[in-house]
């Protein structure tokens, strides 16, 4: 453990950490109208971009309580943001993101140009200019493709985002969606033991405005008026800050350990909690002669309540002081980089519990942090969670041969009723036969794995990654090609939409609608797009309503663009022509429709008239 | 045991959560702000209601008049609730097998006192309107009008459908309020979840009522008066008249007999007990605080606790409350290192200790062993249902095509050119492969759900779980396909003979229970009814059963003599006629009940010629031909 460096840890050059951390800090003496510093030194491969903070309360917080927004999904800046099957955007910091929003038109050209010139390029921040950094990144990291796209000699090489004591940017949907775009180890945080501004939006704005805004005065580098140490202030913001960050820490400790007292959800009517959570890889200043690396996100949260805590009460009012003081003492605490020794945790796996004094190795690294017994036990917990879902991934993993047999099956059960010259959507509704039968079995064989999978996405009980898996979408949309029109055909052979409504609806199982956002998702098409599979439930729809309502000119419109769609999922082979069988269910329907139509319609040349 | 070592105590971090928002200390200042301000005698002010942010606080004072005291100490008897304020209490899953939901009668008078009086009502219904959510609070015997106030205000929302409002009951030092019935009640609701009630180390109060009733009516007026005295004016504390301290340990005793017993019970004792607990406890020490919900492990704790305790000490922490709450709510602050011993290498043996240490039970202690155990108990008690209905849940899926090959072999029989209905095939089948198969089909789903059954019972389920639409809705599927084949079964081996008739005599009791689930089942948006088509499955899966007793009365009518019997005879098959007729021509009946050759159109048609022989009249019975209904 010892011998190891940061820089072999992080995989980044400490020389690049120190130089960013100065550049960091200079950048919060940039005169007012410039926006950002950049620092290209000749002879160095990498441009360094950094940011000014602000010291104006509303640039923290733009609202109580947390001053939280949703991504807006149009235009899709920031598209990989978030949850995809569950369909969640991520929520990020309102205030934090205007800044971001104004700094980028000028930014931009620099930057690509960097790019151009196949520069490393490094964005970094302290303070309120950590955000900055941060969706400077995530900008980046969005428009890669594009930047390789339009000139294709330009540099491959990743980006890397630094920051120091920044406070924290968004929920937990940007770790999840960082991890599963394998963009998270890009990110590294610098944070001191008591630093008080990484943990600041854990709290609140209506618990500590006041406070804040003295705190943040006396913190302005730009400040003329000489502030004395706002020494009740800060332990005012301290108190509220540990309390709130504990409220957040054990709410989420209860659910790593496991709780199933439903208090802890009644409490959340109760009490505002923090949205913010953690992502990236962060390191821990101990303020001794240790770092504490650290990427499981869940441990690293309990570690920013945890650390901060208090030895003995007499202490307070002095740590207090210091956890605002040491918000500027990055560039001295990173002066002997290279010295320091390294702890870093992939996995949580036997950490020392016991805190007592005496100890060596790990646990003085963890007593020199201020991890008492109780903080260690979260983050076995922590690493436990991330375990499990490891091994929820092998247990669905094993049971791609069993999905493979019942694809194959169905596969085999659509041809062989092809050769009959009949759909196997029609098959399954009619349901004459033996081979019908079984390929109904096969269908809730196969939905009861599915729907297990889905569960657990619910639930986010499977690594990040999961939905990047090429394999699984691969998987995933075969599956849900061959087998929703087979639900669609069981949903109506039953009249279940007499009772449950429309399968659109009301009843389409969440296995396909996440499955064909995996797909809508990796091929970056709008949502929707992708809707091949559920051709037969519109065509089922357009059935009823037509002969319900008898006009037309009521549906002319949804049918010209379905057939529009059907074209090109035809063309593509996203869609079996098994659907154009004379008998067919949508042909029998076609046919009804009026002639002036048909003839002009743009599938009349698959269609035997 | 390996998922034992892998895991992690968790009643400690829950504690830790409640303890670090302003709740509990907010609660008990308010608690402490009326209790000083508030005139006994009248109803009107012995309660206040208070915004503070979004959240509105009711809370009660701690001081109750004497004549009050006296309706608490002399009505130690249970009551039933009112129906009128409490419905959702009163429904129970096995009407009439279980004890009605009962209280003690002295605390619900007390409650109606206050809940009478004109101010409350209108101040409950504007704190209501202006608040995102209530806490209602109150110490002492006080707390059980904060408790029966929540449950009245929960059963009121359920009642006028209003959007969910939360709703918090924080009592402190709170008697014991009700019977185990209600306790089960409230987690049926999922109310459990809304109580956190806070119990000191030591603090009798909340064990006083583990005695049987009417034991210490004198000395209880005595521990009232004195801890009244002790709120209102602690300079006067000593003239209080005081219990002696052999009265006092006399008390200590007998509580920590009771509870003794209690503890030592186990799991579902044979005795009916009087008083039990409900909600979450959170008990505190002047180390920290534990978290727990397992009503058998509660009484554990409190047993184990009180162990540790003095018959002085045990009077005294009741009036504590202020102290704990202070000293918890900052322990947040504070890394708290100080573990006596060593620490286990396991996680969650760490974590149990950790949590003796915040229940300021020392590992040198006798008890400390019987707490460990009690922490897990409560543990493994609090997550086994939930992992059994993960499993179940799983279970269900790998059953399903059991359930699909009857559905199969009900939509042959249907297509079939024999025209019997799968009821009649099954009933009349053969020795063929298939038949078998259908019928071990039948036989294995029904152990599934049996067990299902078993499970609830046995306390190993959610107590929602009956609730739950996956599970209403799976059962009912289950039974509308499958009852009529265990019909068919019953009167191909001529039970009914035996026994009687399936409907009364040979019904299996699960299809009793999911019968009642059904409807009982909360439906959202009211259903549209009309089918444009037969249903899929007979929506009454008794239909078959009853048919054979409709026919036994017909072919009894021939041979009955008797006019009296006659007469019983002709109602019944009238009687079953209509029902019939109306299932028909509501649509509700599936396909095969109107196939030519089932036993429904030939019950049809016997009863037909019968008539025609008798000079009676013919009934309209429409029948399907070529797939059509025509009369």
């Amino acid at each position: 453990m010892a011998s190891e460096r940061l820089g072999e840890v992080i995989s980044m050059k400490e020389e690049v950490i120190k130089k960013a951390c100065s550049i960091a800090m200079k950048a919060h003496k940039l005169p007012e109208k410039q926006l950002y510093l950049v620092e290209k030194n000749r002879g160095s491969s990498d441009v360094i971009f950094s940011f000014p903070g602000s010291w104006t309360i509303s640039d923290w917080f733009s609202r109580s309580p947390f001053g939280e927004k949703m991504i807006d999904p149009h235009p899709p800046q920031f598209a990989s943001l978030r949850s995809i099957g569950n369909d969640q955007v991520a929520t990020v910091n309102e205030a934090f993101l205007t800044r971001f929003q104004a700094i980028l038109p000028q930014l931009q050209n620099e930057v690509v140009k960097a790019v151009a010139e196949r520069k490393q390029i490094v964005f970094t921040g302290h303070s309120s200019a950590g955000p900055i950094a941060v969706l400077m990144t995530v900008w980046f990291l969005e428009n890669w493709e594009n930047f390789i796209k339009s000139d294709p000699s330009t540099s491959r090489m990743p980006p890397i985002c630094v920051t120091f004591g920044s406070p924290l940017v968004g929920d937990f949907i940007i770790n999840h969606a960082l991890r599963r775009e394998s963009w998270s180890h890009y990110f590294i945080h610098f944070v001191m033991r008591y630093d008080i501004v990484p943990r600041v939006l854990l709290a609140p704005l209506s618990s500590l405005e006041p406070e804040l805004k003295t705190i943040l005065d006396f913190l302005n580098p730009k400040c003329t008026i000489h502030i004395q140490e706002p020494t009740r202030e800060a332990s005012a913001l301290y108190v509220t800050v540990m309390s709130n960050a504990s409220s957040v820490a054990s709410h989420a400790a209860c659910h790593l350990m496991g709780n199933t007292n439903k208090l802890s959800d009644t409490l959340l009517s109760f009490i505002e909690l923090s949205p913010y959570r953690p992502f990236g890889t962060y390191v821990f200043c101990t303020g001794d002669r240790e770092l504490v690396v650290m990427k499981n996100p869940d441990a690293v949260l309990q570690i920013l309540f945890y650390s901060s805590q208090l030895s003995s009460e007499v202490e307070g009012p002095e740590i207090a002081l210091r956890s605002v003081k040491d918000h500027f003492n990055y560039q001295s605490e990173l002066q002997n980089l290279e010295t320091k020794g390294v702890a870093h945790f992939d996995n949580l796996e036997g950490l020392p519990l016991s805190s007592n004094v005496g100890a060596a190795g790990l646990g003085l690294v963890l007593n020199n942090l201020g991890l008492s017994t109780r903080a260690r036990l979260c983050l076995c917990a922590a690493g436990e969670l991330e375990k499990q879902k490891r091994r929820n991934q092998d247990k669905i993993n094993k049971k791609k041969t069993d999905i493979e047999k019942g694809l194959l099956a169905l596969e085999g059960y659509k041809t062989r009723c092809e050769a009959g010259r009949v759909s196997y959507y029609d098959a399954l509704k009619l349901s004459k036969d033996t081979d019908d039968f079984n390929a109904n079995v096969r269908r809730l064989e196969l939905a009861g794995i599915f729907d297990e999978i889905m569960e657990m996405l619910k639930r986010y009980e499977l690594p990040d990654e999961f939905e990047g898996h090429r394999e699984w979408i691969n998987i995933g949309t075969r599956y849900r090609r061959i087998v929703e029109p087979l639900d669609i055909a069981n949903y109506y052979r039953h009249l279940k939409n007499e009772d449950t409504g429309p399968y659109m609806k009301r009843g389409r199982p969440k296995r396909y609608r996440y499955t064909q956002r995996w797909l809508e998702y990796a091929l970056k098409i709008s949502a929707g797009s992708s809707g091949e599979s559920c051709f037969w439930a519109r065509i089922e729809d357009l059935c009823l309503r037509t002969i319900n309502m008898g006009l037309f000119e009521d549906v002319k419109e949804e049918i010209l663009s379905l057939e529009k769609q059907v074209e090109k999922w035809v063309q593509n082979r996203e869609l079996g022509d098994d659907i154009f069988f004379e008998d067919s269910t949508f042909v029998k329907w076609w046919k009804k429709l009026p002639q002036q139509h048909r003839s002009g319609s743009c599938i009349s040349k698959f269609i035997n008239n | 045991m390996e998922h034992e070592a892998s895991s992690f105590e968790s009643s400690e971090m829950l504690a830790n959560h409640v303890a670090s928002s302003p709740l509990l200390s907010e609660s008990w200042r308010l608690c402490c702000d009326i209790t000083t301000a508030a005139s006994p005698s009248i109803p009107g002010q012995s309660f206040v209601m208070k915004q503070v942010g979004s959240i509105g606080y009711v809370a009660f004072s701690s001081i109750i008049s004497e004549a009050e005291a006296g309706i608490c100490c002399c009505n130690g008897n249970l009551v039933a609730l009112d129906d009128q304020f409490f419905s959702p209490l009163n429904k129970q899953i096995n009407e009439g097998e279980e004890e009605p939901v009962l209280v003690h009668a002295g605390f619900l008078r007390l409650f109606f006192s206050i809940y009478d009086s004109p101010s409350f009502q209108t101040q409950m219904m504007e704190i209501i309107q202006k608040s995102k959510s209530i806490v209602i609070t109150g110490h002492s015997i006080r707390a059980t009008t904060a408790s029966l106030s929540t449950l009245w205000l929960l059963s009121h929302l359920q009642k006028s459908n209003s959007p969910s409002l939360p709703i918090l009951c924080i009592t402190f030092g709170s008697p014991l309020l009700g019977n185990e019935s209600l306790s089960r009640a409230i987690l049926r609701e999922r109310w459990d979840g809304n109580f956190c009630q806070v119990v000191s180390k030591h603090d009798i109060m909340p064990r006083l009522l583990f005695v049987p009733p009417l034991h210490f009516i004198n000395q209880l007026k005595f521990l009232l008066n004195f801890w009244h005295l002790s709120m209102t004016s602690p300079q006067f504390q000593t003239l209080a008249t005081q219990l002696n301290n052999e009265e006092k340990a006399e008390i200590f005793r007998s509580v920590m007999a009771c509870l003794e017993v209690l503890a030592q019970a186990e799991e579902a004792g044979s005795e009916t007990r009087a008083f039990w607990p409900f909600g979450s406890y959170f008990f505190c020490s002047e180390e920290g605080a534990i978290c727990m919900e397992n009503a058998t492990s509660v009484i554990k704790m409190m047993h184990l606790m009180l162990m540790t305790g003095s018959p002085c000490a045990s009077i005294e922490d009741h009036l504590k409350y202020g102290d704990y709450i202070g000293k918890i709510s900052y322990q947040f602050l504070k890394q708290r290192n100080s573990v006596d011993g060593d620490i286990p290498e396991s996680c969650y043996e760490a974590g149990v200790a950790l949590a003796l240490q915040s229940s300021a039970i020392s590992s040198q202690e006798p008890v400390s062993t019987a707490a460990k155990d009690c922490l897990k108990m409560a543990r493994r008690m609090g997550r086994t249902p939930n992992l059994n209905v993960a499993d179940l849940a799983i279970k269900l899926s790998m059953i399903n095509p059991y359930r699909a090959q009857i559905e199969w072999y009900k939509a042959c029989c249907d297509d079939s050119d024999e025209q019997m209905g799968y009821y009649d095939s099954f009933k009349l089948r053969g020795v063929s492969k298939r038949d078998s198969k259908v019928n071990m089909n039948r036989i294995m789903l029904g152990k599934f759900w049996d067990g299902v059954i078993d499970k609830l019972e046995n306390n190993d389920l959610p107590h929602d779980f009956h609730r739950r639409s996956k599970w209403v809705n799976a059962s009912q599927f289950y039974m509308l396909l499958v009852e009529p084949l265990d019909i068919a079964e019953y009167y191909r081996n001529g039970l009914h003979r035996s026994k009687g008739h399936y409907v009364k005599h040979g019904r299996p009791r699960r299809y009793e229970i999911f019968e009642r689930w059904w409807k009982e089942r909360r439906v959202s948006d009211k259903e549209n009814n009309k089918r444009s088509r037969l249903a899929s499955s007979t929506q009454d899966s008794c239909f078959w059963a009853e048919l054979e007793e409709a026919r036994e009365c017909l072919d009894n009518v021939r041979s009955e003599s008797d006019p009296n019997k006659l007469d019983l005879l002709w109602q019944n098959i009238n009687n079953f006629e209509k029902y019939a007729v109306g299932l028909v021509e509501s649509k509700q009946v599936s396909k095969d009940v109107l196939a030519r050759n089932s036993s429904y159109v030939s019950w049809v048609d016997d009863l037909r010629e019968l008539r025609s022989q008798l000079w009676q009249f013919s009934v309209k019975v429409p029948t399907l031909v070529n797939g059509k209904l025509v009369p």
